[in-house]
């Protein structure tokens, strides 16, 4: 009888060492999920700053959520209107594309929070002395143009110094604004907080930044979809926003981990600015760093709402409410 | 004998009257079809106006942009970098032209250049100018000009070398001058080539100042584009296409009446 009750306590054993040994990917359960393809507009070319998506992609969690993922680098533009008319479910959008769209009837809704601040900054050589928005009174500031993200950041530090366009002058000079530093075509320009400023004292200047998140909290970078998906196929919003949740984590956790994996994903890949690359991602992940990651904060949508009021691009408040969602994160 | 002749004349002033009408109400017509298959494609695309606008919608978004100022503050800005690159342009290629056309080592020493910046793609060198020269007007005078350039260039020097030898000799068998020569056998006799390179120089140079508004700008019909399309005003991006449209065309008939006048007399007859 022992005997007996040995050789099944061996069997049991085996079993269960047996099922503890099966791989861990199988206990995710991907197998009654169709695979959907989705081309996501990143809107930017292949960089560092998307290291939370090339994580997810390279471990596999977009896959494990059904999702075959392929990146689209389009303007973010061109991205918002596909969403809106519903020919692409997702696009990586700052925050005021969202209420600029909806002010002109796009059906999207922003669902997931990636970056916390708003990046857009000034940058100016410190014998400038332009150390905060007041500064700027009577200066030249060069910037893409009057459309988009850095034009929206820039007049909301002008807003909040109390100046106006007329108080300053700006220059249209396209995506060159380093270049129009150096040169000192420009007393500052706009630009992103995480990037040119680091290009900037990379290359030996020395550098004043007035980052417009340091006086305006302004909703950020962060997943769109629209209306008709959010209705019929919520549960796809729901595996796509907790795919990027897992990238961002592991991002996170481990960036050196991420610069690595964002090698293979970035074609053009200088070797001697390796390490630039690695303190532009270590500088953007300051702006993915919350408690809460992926959720939107109210306030920062009225903020967004009250400048784009400010330069009439926006003629009356919209419904907020219709404008973003944290229902799709976690938790929420 | 009279009546005969009367008789015979009626069917052909009829034709002749059936085809002025034609000619006047073509245009319209073709105009009107256009814009009826353009809402119809909307219609039943069912496309949503941020996408593909409806033609009332664009003639409403016409009015508001006519009436608060902008179109025609834009237009004026975009027109005049317009002119004024194609007149810089026109003026720097009819000189090198002639001298291309006269002086074979200097072809041989210049073409090679010449060609080789035709192969580089405005849009490229674009970013380099406004970087060089500022934002201002200047730098997209200076696209205008550099996309005129070229046409103009090539059509004055096939022109120039059109110029039958018989008539030179001619001209010189009569002791004319190099003047002379220049202003009564040359530019006559290249004129007609000369002026269709200007017609393709007229309708690029719209192309032009929009390639450098679209790279750095605060106004004209580029910027005005950019920023439709950054507000999702598609309406308002048509509005801008059509308007520059109306101005290449514009600028395209300008000079073919400037062929009219000065070519009178080497006009096909009108049948």
């Amino acid at each position: 009888m022992d005997r007996r009750k040995n050789i099944l306590l061996i069997i049991l054993f085996l079993l269960i060492l047996l099922a503890a040994c099966r791989p861990v990917q199988s206990q995710i359960p991907t197998v009654d999920i169709p695979k959907v393809h989705i081309r996501l507009p990143m809107g930017y070319i292949p960089s560092v700053q998307y290291a939370p998506f090339y994580v997810a992609h390279s471990r596999g969690y977009f896959e494990q959520a059904g999702i075959d993922l392929e990146f689209d680098y389009q303007l973010e533009t061109d991205g918002v209107a596909l969403v809106g008319a519903d020919d692409l479910q997702f696009a990586l959008v700052s925050g005021e594309q969202v209420l600029l769209a909806r002010n002109q009837g796009l059906p999207v809704v922003y669902v997931f929070a990636w970056w916390q601040d708003y990046p857009v900054a000034v940058a100016s050589f410190t014998d400038q002395d332009i150390l905060e928005p007041a500064d700027l009174a009577g200066k030249k500031i060069g910037l893409p143009g009057l459309f988009g993200a850095n034009y929206v950041g820039l007049r909301a530090l002008l807003d909040f110094a109390g100046l106006s366009e007329l108080d300053v002058q700006l220059d249209s000079i396209g995506f060159t604004q380093v270049d129009a530093l150096i040169a000192g075509l420009d007393d500052s320009v706009a630009i992103y907080a995480n990037n040119e400023p680091i290009q900037l004292k990379s290359q030996g200047y020395s550098v004043d930044v007035i980052r417009v998140a340091d006086y305006v909290d302004l909703a950020s970078n962060g997943l769109l979809t629209n209306e008709i998906t959010i209705k019929e196929n919520p549960e796809l919003v729901e595996r796509m926003v907790g795919a990027i949740l897992k990238g961002l984590a592991d991002t996170m956790a481990d960036p050196d981990a991420a610069f690595e994996i964002c090698k293979k994903y970035i074609e053009v890949w200088d070797q001697e600015n390796e390490a630039l690359y690695k303190d532009i991602l270590l500088a953007t992940m300051e702006y993915w760093k919350s408690d809460q990651p992926g959720i939107s904060q109210p306030q920062t949508w009225e903020n967004m709402q009250e400048v784009l009021l400010g330069m009439g691009w926006l003629a009356e408040p919209l419904d907020l409410d219709q404008a973003y969602t944290n229902r799709f994160v976690p938790g929420n | 004998m009279n009546e005969n002749h009367t008789v015979k004349d009626q069917p052909i002033s009829r034709v002749q009257s059936r085809s002025r009408w034609y000619r006047i109400f073509l245009v319209p017509i073709s105009l009107v079809t256009a814009l009826v298959l353009w809402d119809v494609f909307v219609k039943i695309g069912d496309f949503p106006p941020y996408i593909f606008p409806s033609p009332a919608r664009v003639w409403d978004r016409l009015l508001v942009s006519v009436g608060d100022g902008s179109l025609l503050r834009n237009t004026l800005y975009t027109l005049v970098e317009v002119l004024v690159g194609l007149i810089l342009g026109v003026t720097v290629a009819t000189a090198l032209g002639y001298l291309l056309a006269k002086s074979l080592s200097i072809e041989r020493i210049l073409s090679p250049y010449i060609i080789a910046s035709q192969a580089v793609p405005i849009v490229a060198v674009a970013p380099l100018l406004i970087r060089w020269f500022g934002s201002g007007s200047f730098s997209k005078i200076l696209i205008c000009s550099l996309i005129v350039f070229f046409p103009v260039l090539v059509n004055t020097v096939v022109g120039l070398r059109s110029v039958p030898n018989e008539l030179r000799d001619l001209m010189k068998s009569l002791r004319a001058t190099r003047s002379q020569i220049f202003r009564y056998l040359e530019i006559p006799a290249a004129l007609p080539i000369f002026l269709g390179g200007l017609r393709i120089g007229a309708t690029l140079a719209v192309i032009g100042a929009i390639v450098g508004e679209f790279v750095g700008a605060d106004r004209g019909l580029g910027f005005l584009i950019n920023q439709s399309r950054g507000l999702y005003d598609t309406a308002m991006v048509f509005v801008a296409i059509m308007t520059l449209v109306a101005m290449a065309l514009s600028l395209y008939f300008s000079v073919v009446l400037l062929e009219k006048y000065t070519l009178s007399w080497n006009q096909p007859q009108d049948q």
